[in-house]
C-alpha cells in the first residue's frame, strides 16, 4: 500500500518553500496543500512569485529552501524530466517541427511506447480536447484556441495525476478566453486529474477553481474557495482584488459575541457575523456593493449617505454616494426596477447592510 | 490633376528602380551569358551564335574531371564544414549570452577582412615552417617538417573550410537562437533526456540553418579559385582556376563564359535545393 491512497495526506505538500534571486526574495517560505483532484489556482499579480512558485514546482527553478512533497515523496532533487506531472506553458511551447499527433504523442515517445499503444492513447487524448480532425496539422496552421488544446493534450497524455497550468489563457482574446475556461474546468472534472493553475485574472479564478491561493509578494495572503475570498477576505488586498468593495475604517471592536462582533467607525456603529481577525495593523470593514439595500427595509446596520451619481447599466443601477461627515465613498450596485423613480443627486438616503454581507478584515500598511 | 500625376509616380519610380537593375546587374550578366555562345578564332572573338563551347565542355575529358572534381571538394568542404559549423554553433549557444555575442562577433570580424590576407594567414599556417607543423614537431608526432599540408587539394580543402566557416556557423547559430527556451523546456518536462531532446527537438529544429550554411559553403567553394590558386599547386587544379584561365591567360572569352554558365546552373541548383530544405514544411 503507498502514501498515495492515503485521503488523508494532500497529493502535493509544499512546506517552507523559499526561492531566492540573489539577494531578493521572490517567495517568502510558504505552506501550500495541494489536494488530489482539486483545482488550485495561485492569484496573484505580476512580480508577486506566483509564476516563480510554479516553476520551482515543476522543476526548472530550484529553491533556496523548503520541501516539496507528491505523494509522499519529497521531490525537490528531482530533475525535470523525472517529475511525476506535466506542464502547460503560457506561450503553449508547442514543438513547432511536429504535428498535432507528434506533438501529444511525443511524452509517450520519449518513453519507448510501442506504436499501437501511441495510436491509441493520443487518439483518446485527441478525443478529449476535440481535436481529432487536425492531428495532421502543424502548431502553425493552429489558432490560439487549438494550439491550447494541443497544449493540454500533450501535458495529459502520460496521465499525470498533477498538471500545472502557466496563465495558459493570457494570449487568447476575451470571448475564447472565456470559452477556454468553460472547457478547461470540465477536462479537469471530468478526467479527475488535479490542476494547479497560475493566473492574475480574478475572474478566472473565481469561475474555474475550488481554491484559490492568492500571493502577494511572495507570501501567501490567503486560501480559500472563491466564496471565502469573495465575501470573507481576510485584507484590503484581497476585498479589492476581487471586484470592487466599500471600504469602512479605522474600526475599533467594541464587544465580541459567539458569532458576531460590534465594531465602532467614524460612521457608527455596526454589528459584524463572526469574529475578527487577527490583527496588528488594525481592522477595517468591507462591504461588496450588491450587498447593500436602499430605502426603508430594516437592515441590522444603516447609514445615512448623500447621493453623487446614478448610473444606469442596464439590468443594474449604480449609486455613488458620500458620507457627509467623513470622506468615505461608496458604490452601490442594485437590481434596476423599471417602476421606481432613480434616486435623486444630492439627495440623502438611508442605506443598509445585513451583519452576513460584511467582513472585517485587516487593514493594510500601504 | 494632383492626383493623375500622383497615380503617374509609381511606374516613373519603377521604371527607375529597374532601370538601375537593368543598366547595373541584368544587362552585363546577359552580355556576359551572351559569350558563351560565341566563339574565337585567333584569339579575337566572332559574334555568331554557337554551342561549340559547350559541346567541347561536355566531350573534353580534362574539362569534365575538373568538373567533377571541383564539385566534389566542394561537397566534402560542406559535410565537413557541416560538422565543424554545428559544433561550433552549438558550443556559442551553450555559452552564457553575453559570452555568446562576444563569440558571434568574434567569428564574424574575419568577415570583413581581405579574402587574400586569410588565405595567405592560411599559408603561413599550413607551410612546412608553419605554426601547424611546428605544434606537430614540438608534441613529437613528426620528426621532419610535413610539406604534404601545402600545394595540394587537402590544402584547398582545409583553407576553404576554415575560410568559409562563419557563412556555416551564422546561420545554424541564429536557428538555434530562435528556438524558444520554452519548448526545451518542454521537452525536459515531458520526460525527453538530454540526449533526446538534443536529437528529437534541437537537431531538427537547427537543421534547416544548417541546410543553408552547406548552401553557401557548397556555392563559394565550388567557384572559388584564389585559394586554390594560392595554396592549391597543380593538384589543386579547380573548375575556378580553369575559368579564371580562360579569361586571364588563354584569352578565350567565350570558353570562359560556357564554363561559368555550367557552374552557375550547377549553384542555382543547389540554392533552389537548399532553399527547399532550409524552409521545410513546419515552417511554411
Amino acid at each position: 500500500m503507498t502514501m498515495a491512497s492515503n485521503p488523508e495526506l494532500p497529493l502535493l505538500r509544499i512546506r517552507g518553500l523559499g526561492v531566492r534571486f540573489g539577494s531578493s526574495r521572490a517567495i517568502n517560505p510558504l505552506d501550500l496543500d495541494v489536494q488530489d483532484g482539486e483545482f488550485l489556482t495561485i492569484l496573484g499579480p505580476s512580480g508577486s512569485g506566483k509564476t516563480t512558485l510554479l516553476r520551482t514546482i515543476a522543476g526548472f527553478q530550484i529553491p533556496s529552501e523548503g520541501e516539496i512533497v507528491f505523494d509522499g515523496q519529497d521531490i525537490v532533487g528531482l530533475p525535470v524530466n523525472q517529475r511525476p506531472f506535466n506542464t502547460v506553458f503560457q506561450d503553449y511551447a508547442l514543438f513547432p517541427h511536429m504535428t498535432v499527433r507528434e506533438n501529444v504523442g511525443f511524452g509517450l515517445r520519449v518513453r519507448g511506447t510501442c506504436q499501437k499503444q501511441l495510436r491509441a492513447r493520443v487518439d483518446t487524448a485527441l478525443g478529449i480536447v476535440g481535436l481529432e480532425e487536425l492531428g495532421t496539422r502543424y502548431p502553425s496552421q493552429l489558432s490560439g484556441g487549438q494550439q491550447q488544446r494541443t497544449a493540454l493534450a500533450r501535458a495529459m497524455i502520460c496521465e499525470p495525476r498533477l498538471i500545472l497550468l502557466d496563465e495558459p489563457l493570457a494570449a487568447l482574446d476575451a470571448a475564447l478566453r472565456r470559452q477556454m475556461q468553460n472547457f478547461l474546468k470540465s477536462v479537469q472534472r471530468q478526467s479527475r486529474i488535479t490542476f494547479l493553475f497560475v493566473t492574475h485574472d480574478q475572474s478566472e479564478a473565481i469561475t474555474m477553481s475550488d481554491r484559490i491561493c492568492v500571493l502577494r509578494r511572495g507570501c501567501v495572503e490567503q486560501i480559500g474557495t472563491p466564496r471565502e475570498l469573495y465575501y470573507r477576505p481576510k485584507s484590503k488586498f484581497v476585498a479589492s482584488f476581487f471586484g470592487d468593495s466599500n471600504i469602512i475604517d479605522p474600526c475599533e471592536v467594541k464587544e465580541t459575541f459567539e458569532n458576531a462582533t460590534v465594531v465602532s467607525t467614524p460612521l457608527g456603529t455596526f454589528t459584524v457575523a463572526g469574529t475578527p481577525p487577527e490583527s496588528c495593523s488594525g481592522l477595517s470593514l468591507t462591504i461588496r456593493p450588491e450587498a447593500f439595500r436602499i430605502g426603508s427595509e430594516r437592515a441590522a446596520n444603516i447609514i445615512k449617505l448623500e447621493v453623487v451619481a446614478v448610473t444606469f447599466v442596464g439590468s443594474e443601477t449604480i449609486t455613488e454616494l458620500r458620507h457627509r461627515g467623513t470622506s468615505h465613498a461608496f458604490k452601490i450596485k442594485t437590481r434596476s426596477d423599471p417602476a421606481a423613480h432613480p434616486p435623486v443627486t444630492g439627495s440623502v438616503l438611508e442605506v443598509g447592510f445585513d451583519p452576513v454581507e460584511c467582513a472585517l478584515i485587516n487593514r493594510d500598511e500601504t | 490633376m494632383i492626383a493623375f500625376v500622383a497615380k503617374l509616380r509609381l511606374p516613373a519610380s519603377d521604371c527607375l528602380l529597374w532601370g538601375i537593375l537593368g543598366l547595373f546587374i541584368l544587362i552585363p550578366l546577359a552580355s556576359f551569358l551572351a559569350y558563351g555562345f560565341f566563339y574565337t578564332v585567333d584569339n579575337s572573338v566572332v559574334y555568331r551564335p554557337t554551342l561549340a563551347n559547350f559541346l567541347e565542355i561536355l566531350t573534353n575529358d580534362s574539362y569534365r574531371t575538373t568538373f567533377f572534381k571541383t564539385l566534389r571538394m566542394a561537397l566534402e568542404v560542406s559535410v565537413i564544414n557541416l560538422f565543424l559549423g554545428y559544433a561550433t554553433a552549438y558550443f556559442i549557444w551553450l555559452r552564457p549570452p553575453t559570452m555568446r555575442n562576444f563569440l558571434v562577433i568574434a567569428l564574424a570580424v574575419p568577415l570583413l577582412m581581405s579574402y587574400i590576407i586569410k588565405i595567405y594567414a592560411m599559408r603561413g599556417v599550413l607551410g612546412t615552417n608553419g605554426l601547424l607543423n611546428s605544434v606537430l614537431l614540438a608534441l613529437g608526432i613528426v620528426d621532419d617538417p610535413v610539406s604534404t599540408f601545402l600545394f595540394n587539394l587537402t590544402a584547398v580543402r582545409i583553407t576553404l573550410s576554415v575560410v568559409l566557416l562563419p557563412f556555416m556557423v551564422l546561420p545554424i547559430y541564429i536557428s538555434l537562437e530562435r528556438i524558444p527556451n520554452s519548448v526545451l523546456q518542454a521537452a525536459e518536462d515531458l520526460g525527453a533526456h538530454q540526449i533526446q531532446t538534443f536529437t528529437r527537438v534541437i537537431l531538427p529544429l537547427s537543421l534547416p540553418g544548417g541546410m543553408v550554411g552547406a548552401m553557401f559553403t557548397f556555392v563559394l567553394a565550388s567557384g572559388d579559385f584564389l585559394a586554390p590558386e594560392l595554396v592549391g599547386g597543380i593538384e589543386g587544379f579547380t573548375y575556378g582556376r580553369l575559368i579564371f584561365s580562360q579569361f586571364g591567360l588563354a584569352f578565350n572569352w567565350p570558353l570562359g563564359a560556357a564554363l561559368s554558365i555550367l557552374l552557375m546552373i550547377v549553384a542555382l541548383a543547389v540554392i533552389y535545393m537548399a532553399r527547399r530544405l532550409g524552409n521545410p514544411k513546419w515552417q511554411r
